[in-house]
């Protein structure tokens, strides 16, 4: 038994050393504070996966001078949009290129999770954070009034303590559930099962089938129309330095009532007349897959408890309607230690204390995004002609109308959405149909 | 979707349906790197009557990397050492037939690329 002296303690401890966990171990460490970092893979980013790119305005804001510490990107995102297959072979691209997209440093980046997060888990080690890998945490520490003092961990002797646990388990929330946070699992209605290949391809020959100039360009698009077999989904494709990931997402019940395996179905959209080509002869990397949170607002569980606070996919922050994640978990694992900081000057860690964690939430873009998805999931159940109308707006129309212009695709994009310049915009715009769309099919 | 008993499942136009290619999962599992736990399973089925009772048994096919396959006596193994941990079976399962915890600490897949 170990006696009181015995106890490993530390200041704060954080679960999960992917992007919230790391950005909120970062920020406590770099204010002084003795922080665990505990991860139960090999490494920090071992378990994480992505599309995909991740937004350099989430990263400046916890390290504003990243770009000196030689972060490991992969191409610059200067080309984003979507692009819409047709059955019959086609391909309607409608990207935006220039502008904001050509700013230095770019506005995201491609990357891989597994050497991403390395590199982030290490500039929390920089400043301090201890880092425990290869560790699991399996259940939290009570005291007799239910405050969260620690967590116990699947090591020999691993109980560790601390006045606050930031949780940042990632989509599958079992300790955020285990919590009393939230009362139910994840509904496989409001989750999309999402896979990938990273293929491998030489730099000249992506540059020269995705028409980029030289590895300073990269492209992000989203893909829309047969890729998901006609039920709810989406397919990304992004270009590395010298692969690409090429994948979809899928909305589980979809794919578990349709018994659908989900390698077949990329390997439908990876045969696709306008796909095969981009990657032929390419080499596979690495397959795999991750769940990703839709239910935006209405599944977050409480984000806070005496002596613990819940950021990132743990929370369902992700927005619904554009698969960002990466940024809210960097801004919530930030909040979240700015909370904690202000809990240890207080000497106060109760919920009351904690709460602030929520108001600085809401002060910020996520609250806000999460609720507006909230108000539009809402609306949407509430106006049923709105499903009807608009899957034909996306499939039909949209497709057939940017094809049979006789205009430049890029001027005629200019043209009709002249007033969207960043690619945020764009994404809201077209994604807010999208979300439409989607209503529409069941999803 | 429906749960327990009252799930059911649905069909794709059979045109969509002969689209979809056959795959070997296996090619694609090549790719992916895992520490095994060769000690223990984090994936258990709670009750094999139960998976007896399931109609569509959707596991065999939803599991993105194929960890679930019927036994030569009707019952549902589970090849764990394959596990990416995404999560679907454990919410998928109508039956919540699955008891899913995390490999432990330092097993199960590590990716190189994520
Ligand atoms: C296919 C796909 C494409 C995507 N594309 C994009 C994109 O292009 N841009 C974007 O912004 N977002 C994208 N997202 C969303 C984004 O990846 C997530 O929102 C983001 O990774 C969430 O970060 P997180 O820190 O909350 O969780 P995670 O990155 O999942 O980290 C959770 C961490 O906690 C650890 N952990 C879990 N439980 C325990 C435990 N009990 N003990 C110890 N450690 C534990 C895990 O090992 C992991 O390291 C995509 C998601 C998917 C699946
Ligand atoms: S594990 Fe679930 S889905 Fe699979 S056969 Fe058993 S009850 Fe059915
Ligand atoms: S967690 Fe995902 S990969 Fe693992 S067995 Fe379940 S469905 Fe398959």
């Amino acid at each position: 038994m170990n006696t009181q002296d015995e106890k490993i303690r530390f200041d704060a401890i954080v679960v999960g050393a992917g992007l919230a966990g790391s950005t909120a171990a970062m920020m406590m460490a770099r204010a002084g504070l003795n922080v665990a970092l505990i991860e139960r893979g090999q490494k920090a980013g071992g378990k994480n996966y992505f599309g995909g790119a991740i937004y350099t305005h989430a990263i400046g804001e916890v390290l504003p001078d990243f770009m000196d510490r030689k972060p490991p990107f992969e191409r610059p995102v200067t080309e984003a949009g979507f692009w819409m297959l047709s059955k019959d072979g086609g391909l309607t691209k409608m990207t935006v290129q220039g502008g904001k997209l050509g700013a230095e440093p770019a506005d995201a980046y491609m990357a891989s999770r597994a050497v991403f997060d390395v590199w982030w888990a290490e500039q929390a080690q920089r400043e301090g954070a201890l880092l425990i890998p290869k560790t699991s945490v399996v259940d939290f520490i009570r005291d007799s009034a239910g405050q969260v003092i620690g967590v116990s961990t699947d090591r020999a002797q691993g109980d560790v303590y601390a006045p606050v646990v930031i949780i940042c388990e990632g989509v599958n929330n079992l300790l955020t559930q285990k919590l009393g946070l939230i009362d139910h699992d994840l509904e496989p209605a409001h989750v999309a099962l999402a896979f990938k290949q990273v293929i491998a391809l030489p730099m000249d020959t992506i540059n020269a089938r995705f028409g980029l100039p030289d590895e300073k360009h990269g492209l992000a698009a989203s893909v829309l129309g047969d890729v998901s077999l006609g039920l709810p989904g989406m397919g990304f494709v992004y270009t590395n330095n010298t692969s690409v990931s090429v994948g979809l997402g899928m909305m589980l019940d979809a794919v578990v009532e349709y018994r659908l395996k989900p390698y077949e179905v990329l390997q439908r959209y990876l045969r696709h007349p306008a796909i095969a080509p981009l990657i032929k002869g390419g080499q596979l990397m690495e397959y795999g897959a991750h769940l990703i949170p839709e239910g935006g607002y209405r599944d977050m569980p409480k984000l806070y408890t005496g002596g613990a606070m819940v950021a990132g996919d743990a929370a369902s922050m992700v927005n619904a309607l554009h698969w960002e994640g990466t940024n809210m978990a960097i801004v919530a694992g930030k909040l979240a230690a700015e909370t904690a900081i202000e809990a240890h000057k207080q000497g106060d860690f109760s919920a009351q204390a904690l709460s602030q964690y929520e108001a600085r939430l809401k002060d910020r873009f996520i609250l806000k995004d999460m609720k507006q998805y909230r108000n539009f999931a809402r609306f949407l159940e509430t106006h049923p002609e709105f499903m009807d109308a608009y899957p034909g707006f996306i499939n039909d129309a949209l497709g057939q109308f940017f094809s049979a212009y006789g205009m430049p695709k890029k001027t005629l994009f200019k043209n009709i959405l002249g007033s969207l310049t960043s690619r945020r915009q764009l994404f809201k715009a077209v994604g807010d149909m999208l979300s439409m769309g989607r209503a529409v099919m069941g999803w | 979707m429906k749960k327990g008993d009252a799930f059911s499942v649905k069909e794709l136009p059979q045109e969509l349906k002969a689209s979809l290619p056959d795959v070997y999962v296996d090619d694609l599992l090549v790719s992916l790197k895992y520490f095994i736990d060769e000690e223990q399973s984090h994936l258990k089925i709670k009750d094999q009557a139960v998976c007896a009772r399931c109609q569509y048994k959707p596991c065999l096919d939803f599991c993105p990397v194929g960890v679930y396959t019927l036994a030569h006596d009707g019952k549902i193994q589970v090849a764990y050492q394959a596990c990416v941990e995404c999560g679907s079976c454990r919410v998928g399962c109508p039956y919540a037939n699955i008891e899913w915890t995390l490999p432990r600490g330092g097993f199960g897949v590590a990716y190189k690329f994520g």
